[in-house]
């Protein structure tokens, strides 16, 4: 097929996808290099561009927008989450679905409830970049990328040792109360790291400060002092229990 | 200027919140990511006969908020910076893990969790506070045998041992 026309249907989208097709119909993206164009009226289309979970009352449009296209092609592309497979909104009581198990998979909603979908585009709301390989994929033009992946139980890696372990856990919930999980959890590893290759409290308390004075970013910067802090109490903790407990039972040091 | 995309490759953003990925190495099935996910596209499927579970991630219905990558505790499931999941076909868009169940050591069927969970708490345990080896032997339990267990001790108080 050499261009493709398309007509838009919203089946109940939030409008975050219709965003993103237009912005794939700007000059920076220019989604016409590829021969798409944008038609007022189904019976001009090859394809159909769906989005939006569709809704009950969206169904009939919908429906009718499909009958209304030549029977040849007559191609349907699902345009994000929702339209691939319900989305945020596969629970909602204003959805046409049927009923089935909750626990197969792939998991079903969306357009292909009522529709044959050729192409899935995924994401919530797709990149314009997303969109476009997807027309490109539909055109031959790109090479699939995704497949279905199935492991089955191998190799298991636990990453730290016991205490060390057990620091971590306590360390994460602080960290995430300062910095949010995005750069306190990579923070925390980078921290767990240092206690992990030092071997003294000396040794860490210069790693930590040398790892503190090369840091840009005063936001990690504090993390990290924070962190140090923390890991200096959580052992403090660790030390004064063990202590009270050799007392207790009467052990020697 | 047009961007050449499709005919060029395109990376995203450092930052970019890409199609989430598991992990199967590090990945315990403790389904923490299943009960967080919003719009349920992770799913955790037990098969008490045979003994499996089964983590499944459908990107097809992924939102891309990372709140499985917030909950993960061991940082399992991640969010990559790939975003090309276009696809003809539903079924590219899963991903499967499955693990063994733990065996339960008074009558032998199989528990409500994994072998891998069993490890992983295990390791948690700081050595000198609690006595290891007990915990150790009351770990792999059914709910059943856990409740026998209980009232066992429970009876047991107030005795005085000699």
């Amino acid at each position: 097929m050499k261009s493709l026309w398309v007509f838009h249907v919203n089946t109940g989208a939030c409008n975050g996808c219709d965003i993103e097709i237009l912005d794939v119909l700007t000059p920076y993206y220019d989604i016409e290099r590829l021969g798409v164009k944008l038609v007022p009226t189904p019976r001009h289309a090859h394809a159909l561009l769906v989005t939006g979970p569709l809704t009950r009352q969206a169904y009939h449009a919908a429906k009718m927008a499909y009958e209304a296209m030549p029977p040849k092609p007559r191609i349907v592309i699902a345009v994000g989450t929702c339209a691939c497979s319900g989305g945020i909104f596969h629970d909602s009581y204003a959805l046409r679905r049927e009923y089935r198990e909750s626990l197969e998979y792939p998991l079903k909603g969306g357009t292909s409830e009522f529709l044959p979908v050729h192409l899935y585009i995924p994401g919530c709301p797709p990149r314009p970049e997303e969109i476009l390989y997807g027309v490109a994929l539909l055109k031959n033009i790109v090479e699939k990328k995704v497949r279905g992946r199935r492991f089955s139980e191998g190799t298991f890696v636990l990453p730290r040792e016991s205490f060390n372990a057990w620091v971590e856990v306590l360390l994460r919930a602080r960290i995430r109360k300062e910095l949010g999980y995005f750069d306190g959890y990579s923070l925390l590893r980078r921290f767990m790291e240092l206690v992990e290759s030092s071997e003294s409290k000396e040794e860490l308390e210069k790693l930590v400060e040398k790892t503190i004075n090369d840091e840009g970013d005063s936001r990690l910067r504090y993390g990290l002092e924070k962190l140090y802090s923390y890991y200096l109490e959580v052992v403090r903790t660790y030390e004064g229990i063990l202590a009270a407990k050799r007392a207790l039972v009467g052990l020697p040091k | 200027m047009t961007k050449a995309y499709p005919f060029e490759p395109e990376e995203a953003p450092p930052e970019y919140r890409g199609i989430p990925r598991i992990d199967p190495v590090l990945c315990i099935g403790c389904g923490a990511c299943a009960n967080a996910c919003p719009p349920n596209a992770i799913l955790r499927i037990d098969d008490p006969e045979n003994g499996t579970r089964r983590i499944v991630l459908d990107v097809g219905r992924c939102i891309r908020c990372a709140r499985c990558e917030e909950v993960c505790p061991t940082g399992a499931v991640r969010l990559t910076a790939e975003f090309e999941a276009a696809t003809d076909d539903r079924s590219d868009h899963v991903e499967v893990v499955e693990l063994r169940l733990a065996r339960c050591r008074g009558c032998g069927k199989y528990t409500c969790y994994t072998e891998r969970q069993v490890e992983k708490v295990l390791s948690l345990i700081p050595r000198g506070i609690l006595d290891f080896d007990r915990v150790r032997e009351k770990l792999p339990l059914c709910s059943e045998c856990k409740l026998k267990l209980t009232v066992l001790n429970a009876t047991k108080f107030g005795e005085v041992e000699p």
